[in-house]
């Protein structure tokens, strides 16, 4: 009896959904525009709500003008340029989620994001899956690129690249800039994060293969932390202390070393490189130092072109840290796009040529020369030291990583 | 000398602890609460602060030091406005409900208000925007160099600010609990609210009293954070009010000195742990590991705490 | 604070006739409002600008006014069928078990409540109310007056339905049928990309359900549910089995079911804890996160630190054996303490995982999960050749990666909710329930409390580790920052907003937490803001959850007399039989 109960109902349930689904099945919508025009899109995945929202905003306003300025000059014959933004909330979970979702239209052709090396991790094998050029402005983690083996680099997927630069070109850089400034003992402080531990680990290993003295390792994930580490280092006499985070800890750290006693420059990444880290430093901070990716922004006339336009682009939001980066890396897409579009009949089949078209990709962009090296990874390895003289970052050495 | 150092810095931060401490404490020993949002109040007496000095001292960015006291006043008033308007609005209907929805409740009005504050602060006008930190103004006297006492030992102004304000912090509560018919209705009905109720002791005005009471001593604490710090901002609360939970279980729940000596002591153990544990699992890195190890062996050991719990273990 | 009564009895006495009449013209009227055009420009929902076109939007608000102006019209309709013989009686007899009029008052709440989000949305999408057009006026007022209407009526019966016999073959249909309707609306729902659309879809479903649980047929279904339980466990999970051939191939909703999935069956193990034996746990997000992390250690990634690759299933069952030691070594020092104590140590646990997880990274800690990066570069599940990053195709419909992970999720689930239901209609299941109750007295009466309330942390641990085996591998990667004290949050706001000690609750919970930032996206900004708040009010005005469990909901309404009237009057046929001897 109970059998039949159950195979009654299978058999009743199977054919009600089946109806249903039958009926349930969604038309794609018709797409809208001139009849010979062609759309394809560049998406966004980045933080567009939230505490680093500023950042993220910042970055999408970018690939935004990049786009607009395609359009305008009609960069690509027969084809119009659209923006897919879309928001990660900085979480990986969310982030997957906009990944299936730009990776299922089929007229995304091309993404610029992330902005977190954590998302990231989940981002990219979606991507790699869909064959979808992915090209992040601010992804620092070497891992994305090379692997974890230092000794033993396997590029990890073949469709994503980055404008700016690893941890393992700053933190080797920065330990070089030290080193040579006379900073023979340091100590080295880590927040534990992603973007912090990456470029620590990177420093240390530069600093101690020149022969130079780290004389303490301390973390700091809160400000909780600074009295009890500032204690803990002072004894041991360094001339400088790296702290690799970003500025919301090393601005209160930079103070709190200042006022304990602990008069030495503190030197960070660029994720100390903000007006608001002086802010937060305090009047101390005159004489802290940070490594930033390309040549000064006034220094390139490509970049005070970005800067001039974004201005004159009506946005709400400024183009923040990554702003120049993203800029940089739509336009990459773009220059790809040049290459693989003109013979594609619709976006979704021009995704693996748009892959392969990236590798010849090479132009003069906001923060440099924009091209891609083997890993997917910036060939530009110019970075900037900048040091805070009477409340202001004033850049100091502009160098080259061998 | 190191050891004096690291004593200092454990005494100062303990100090910080010991202030939020109290709120903990009192409100547990009377209703049975964990207040998990007492941590926001922590954070809006610091901004309470802030908008006091922006309201009056920053059209003509005075920093003399009389500008403190007035800080400290308008962090307290607008700390424990929330702190009773939380009390009256959220928990007071649910006095009577299994334990599970005042926790809840709590956990919701935690975050609730850091994201009011994140979202909303920079709306009131001339306000800076929270959703990054807050640059606290260099009051004169309170902020600057750290001032040396001698050996080479120096001692922070806000570490000095933070082990005074305790000091009279504490001389308050002993009167104030002791010596006025508020503070004696507060540990009667601690003891059994029924009865304290037969006695004509207004409970619910008592209550109101004990979450003001904790909210005060919250804002100072707010406020000396943002002396030590130079800034706040609206996520400062939960890891300082989870370590300020550990220290007044860890000195004995609803024991006002207990939650005193309890913030000292975990302060000073964080700042030994982090510099003389040896090996691996020493340092700053495993530093929290230690607090909530402390906490869970003091539960498992010795549940009423280092100085006894006043109120009866409800298990 | 009590509302004064606008409507007395008196009033409803003297209107009602009339009041009929307002209700069943304004039933019409919306259904006839659908055809007309509702907003200016198609940029609104879906497209609401033509005239005698509806859009789907329209069609569900029609949807709503059929029971306004069927359940309004049946005193009319009833005494006629009455008269009639034969098939036409036997309707009649139903229909005066179904209590019509409760049905449309549900209703017309439920029209006017829709109407006005949909004309808001459209004021709102395009920039001014001036962009409603008359149609949607028209609704709005149609609306209103079958509103007031039924307001004005004279209260309608009780609904009866549960009382009427058991008949096997109507019920299973009325399962299936519930449970297509339920797919359809879910996989439309989800499809929507426009706030406005997702918000007015979700209203109408809701509607819709509170129609049918005031009218009766609801309460009638839940009885049929509960007569033919293996029937609709069985159909439930062919129907969520079903779902992923609604979505045409496209892989950006089977990611979203699958992070569902996943994080409601941690919530069904979370349900162990603070469902059935009422211990508060805090750091509930650490199981899931060593479940996580066990299998990203011993996985074919090339970033993987322990050389043994076993099978997956032999991976699941280590890292559910993992978290279910975590939660032994959390609660013995731990579950003496008091209720409120171990909420504050269960958080501490929590960050104390994740701490140490951050840690173990060379310079620490032994490296087992490379610290703060955690373990990347996670390959997909191979089991015999069926690799789960290729596209199979299944009846014509290609299957991605994600919907791959969700049959294998599906799977698990099925297992977890055969434990759950196992275990709570058990002597195990009841002593949890009788410590939830009052420990001291369950004591007294033999139930070995520590025993149980042990291992109530291990088996919902243990179950949170499968999950947490699976999630690493849909992730792809196993980092130490997904498991903050926030994820612990919404795992427990999930399990208590959805209906603690019932699985539907649970999982209705665990859907709308993780579903809702992902469709309101409009509000992104103030999404954690609206959570908080919903905690308060929920707790204040609901605390037994959306789906509660009958015992919970008394429990949580001791003085509430009205409420334990009802519950008792909906005692179903067999128990009416035995009151009537």
């Amino acid at each position: 009896m109970r059998n039949k109960k159950l195979l009654g109902g299978a058999a009743a349930l199977l054919s009600a959904s089946l109806l249903f689904s039958a009926c349930g099945s969604r038309t794609e919508p018709a797409a809208t525009g001139a009849a010979n025009v062609k759309i394809a899109k560049i998406g966004v995945i980045a933080p567009l709500s939230g505490d680093l929202s500023a950042l993220g905003l910042g970055i999408q306003n970018s690939v935004d003008l990049a786009i607009k300025q395609a359009n305008a000059s009609n960069a690509i014959p027969g084809w119009k340029l659209e923006l897919a933004a879309e928001d990660d909330q900085a979480t990986k979970d969310v982030g997957i989620n906009a990944a299936t979702k730009l990776a299922a239209d089929k007229d995304v052709v091309g993404v610029v994001g992330t902005l977190n090396s954590g998302v990231a991790d989940g981002v990219q094998p979606v991507l790699r899956d869909a064959k979808i050029t992915q090209v992040s402005p601010a992804n620092t983690a070497t891992r994305l690129t090379m692997g974890l083996d230092p000794a033993n680099k396997v590029r990890q997927a073949p469709n994503y690249f980055r404008v700016c630069t690893n941890d393992a070109v700053q933190g080797a850089f920065a330990a070089q800039y030290a080193f040579d400034a006379g900073f023979k003992k340091v100590a080295v402080v880590n927040d534990k994060k992603p973007y912090g531990a990456g470029l620590v680990f990177e420093f240390i290993k530069k600093f101690k293969a020149l022969g130079g003295d780290v004389v303490s390792e301390e973390t700091a994930v809160a400000k909780e932390d600074f009295a009890s580490v500032v204690s803990n280092i002072k004894p041991d006499g360094p001339q400088m202390v790296y702290y690799g985070t970003e500025y919301p800890l090393a601005g209160p750290f930079s103070l709190a070393m200042k006022t304990a006693g602990l008069k030495v420059p503190l030197m960070g990444g660029d994720g100390i490189f903000d007006p608001q880290f002086i802010k937060l430093a305090g009047t101390t901070s005159d004489g802290d130092i940070a490594t930033s990716v390309g040549a000064p922004v006034d220094k390139l006339p490509s970049a005070k072109a970005f800067v001039d336009a974004y201005n004159a682009g009506g946005y709400k939001d400024p183009y923040a840290a990554y702003g120049g980066y993203s800029y940089d890396a739509a336009n990459a897409i773009i220059n790809a796009l040049k290459i693989s579009l003109p013979s594609a009949t619709d976006a979704m089949s021009a995704r693996q040529a748009t892959v392969d078209a990236m590798s010849k990709v090479s132009f003069d962009g906001a923060t440099g020369k924009v091209s891609f090296d083997e890993f997917g990874d910036s060939t530009n390895r110019t970075i900037t030291v900048y040091a805070v003289e009477g409340g202001k970052w004033a850049d100091k050495k502009t160098g080259t990583l061998s | 000398m190191q050891f004096v150092d690291q004593l200092l810095t454990g005494l100062s931060l303990g100090a910080l602890y010991a202030l939020i401490a109290v709120g903990y404490t009192v409100v547990y020993g009377i209703v049975q609460l964990i207040n998990f949002a007492h941590g926001e109040i922590f954070m809006i007496g610091g901004f309470g602060a802030m908008g006091t000095w922006l309201l009056i001292g920053s059209a003509t960015n005075n920093l003399s030091w009389w500008m403190m006291p007035l800080m400290l006043i308008g962090g307290i008033l607008v700390a424990v406005l929330t702190a009773v308007l939380m009390e009256r609005v959220a928990y007071r209907p649910l006095r009577n409900s299994p334990r599970l929805a005042p926790l809840i409740t709590a956990i919701g009005i935690s975050i609730f208000l850091q994201e009011f504050v994140r979202l909303f602060y920079g709306e009131i006008p001339g306000f800076p925007n929270a959703k990054s930190a807050v640059v606290m103004p260099s009051i004169e006297g309170f902020t600057g160099q750290a001032i040396d006492i001698g050996g080479g030992l120096l001692l922070q102004r806000s570490a000095i600010f933070t082990l005074v304000a305790l000091a009279v912090c504490w001389a308050f509560l002993w009167w104030f609990i002791g010596r006025t018919r508020l503070g004696r209705g507060m540990l009667a009905t601690s003891q059994d609210p029924d009865t304290a109720r037969l006695m004509g002791i207004d409970v619910d005005r008592i209550i109101m009293v004990a979450f003001a009471l904790g909210a005060a001593l919250a804002a100072v604490a707010g406020v000396a954070h943002g002396l030590r710090y130079g800034s706040i901002d609206f996520r400062m609360g939960f890891l300082a009010g989870l370590k300020a939970f550990t220290a007044a279980v860890l000195g004995g729940i609803g024991n006002v000195n207990g939650a005193v000596v309890g913030g000292l002591t975990l302060g000073v153990v964080e700042a030994m742990a982090s510099a003389y544990i040896p090996g691996q699992f020493g340092g700053s890195a495993w530093k929290d590991v230690w607090a909530f190890v402390i906490l869970i062996l003091v539960l498992v050991f010795r549940p009423q705490g280092l100085l006894g719990a006043k109120a009866v273990d409800r298990a | 604070m009590k509302l004064p009564t606008l409507i007395t009895p008196e009033l409803q006495r003297r209107h009602s006739a009339l009041a009929r009449i307002i209700t069943v013209v304004g039933g019409l009227a919306i259904i006839a409002s659908a055809y007309l055009p509702w907003a200016f420009g198609p940029g609104a929902l879906d497209n609401m600008t033509y005239l005698g076109g509806p859009s789907t939007v329209q069609l569900l608000g029609a949807a709503l006014g059929v029971p306004v102006a069927l359940g309004a019209s049946m005193a009319w309709i009833e005494p006629w069928l009455d008269s009639r013989d034969g098939l036409a009686k036997r309707i009649a007899a139903v229909s005066k078990r179904i209590a019509w009029l409760r049905g449309a008052k549900a209703a017309a709440t439920g029209a006017l409540v829709f109407i006005a989000v949909v004309v808001l949305a459209i004021a709102l999408e395009l920039g001014g109310l001036v962009n409603v057009e008359w149609g949607g006026w028209i609704a709005l007022l149609a609306a209103l007056a079958a509103f007031a209407g039924t307001r004005l009526m004279v209260p309608g019966r009780a609904p009866r339905l549960h009382e009427v016999k058991p008949t096997g073959w109507l019920e299973i249909l009325g399962i299936a049928a519930m449970l297509g309707i339920g797919l359809l609306g879910f996989a439309y729902a989800l499809n929507q990309n426009d706030g406005g659309t997702f918000v007015a879809v979700v209203v109408c479903l809701t509607a819709l359900v509170i129609v049918a649980m005031r009218s009766g047929i609801g309460g009638w279904l839940s009885l049929a549910g509960q007569r033919n339980r293996n029937v609709l466990v069985f159909s439930a999970f062919a129907v969520a089995f079903l779902f992923p051939f609604t979505q045409n191939g496209s892989d950006a909703n089977m990611s979203i079911a699958t992070q569902v999935l996943v994080f409601s069956a941690t919530a069904v193990g979370l349900n162990f804890v603070v469902g059935l034996a009422g211990l508060l746990d805090l750091g509930y997000i650490a199981f899931l996160g060593a479940g996580a992390f066990t299998a990203a250690t011993m996985s074919m990634s090339v970033y993987a630190t322990i050389g043994w690759k076993p099978p997956f299933i032999v991976i699941m069952l280590i890292a559910g054996t993992v978290s279910a030691l975590l939660g032994l070594l959390i609660g013995t020092p731990t579950l003496r303490v008091s209720g409120d104590y171990l909420a504050i140590v269960t958080l501490a646990f929590g960050e104390i995982f994740r701490i140490s997880m951050s840690n173990l990274d060379g310079t620490d800690g032994p490296d087992l999960v490379h610290g703060a990066s955690g373990i990347p570069g996670i390959p997909n599940l191979d089991f015999f050749g069926f690799n789960f990053g290729q596209v199979h195709t299944l009846f014509g419909i290609p299957l991605g990666r994600f919907s791959n992970y969700f049959f294998l999720m599906l799977l698990i689930m099925a297992f977890i909710v055969l434990v759950f239901s196992r275990l709570n209609y058990s002597r195990i299941g009841r002593g949890w329930i009788a410590i939830r109750e009052d420990e001291k007295a369950a004591e007294a009466m033999g139930v070995n409390t520590f025993g149980l309330k042990l291992l109530a942390f291990a088996s919902g641990a243990f179950l949170a580790g499968f999950a947490g085996a699976v999630k690493a591998h849909v992730d792809s990667s196993a980092t130490p920052e997904q498991y903050i004290f926030l994820e612990s949050a919404f795992l427990l706001a999930a399990v208590v907003l959805g209906g603690m000690g019932t699985v539907m609750g649970v999982i209705v919970g665990a859907t709308l937490l993780k579903l809702m930032p992902e469709k309101l996206r409009f509000l992104a900004d103030y999404r954690m803001l609206l959570f908080g708040l919903l905690m308060v009010l929920m707790m204040r005005f609901r605390p037994e959850g959306m789906v509660p469990n009958t015992r919970r909901q008394l429990e949580f309404h001791e003085e509430d007399a009205e409420l334990a009237q009802e519950v008792d009057d909906e005692l179903p046929y067999e128990f009416v039989e035995e009151r009537a001897r």
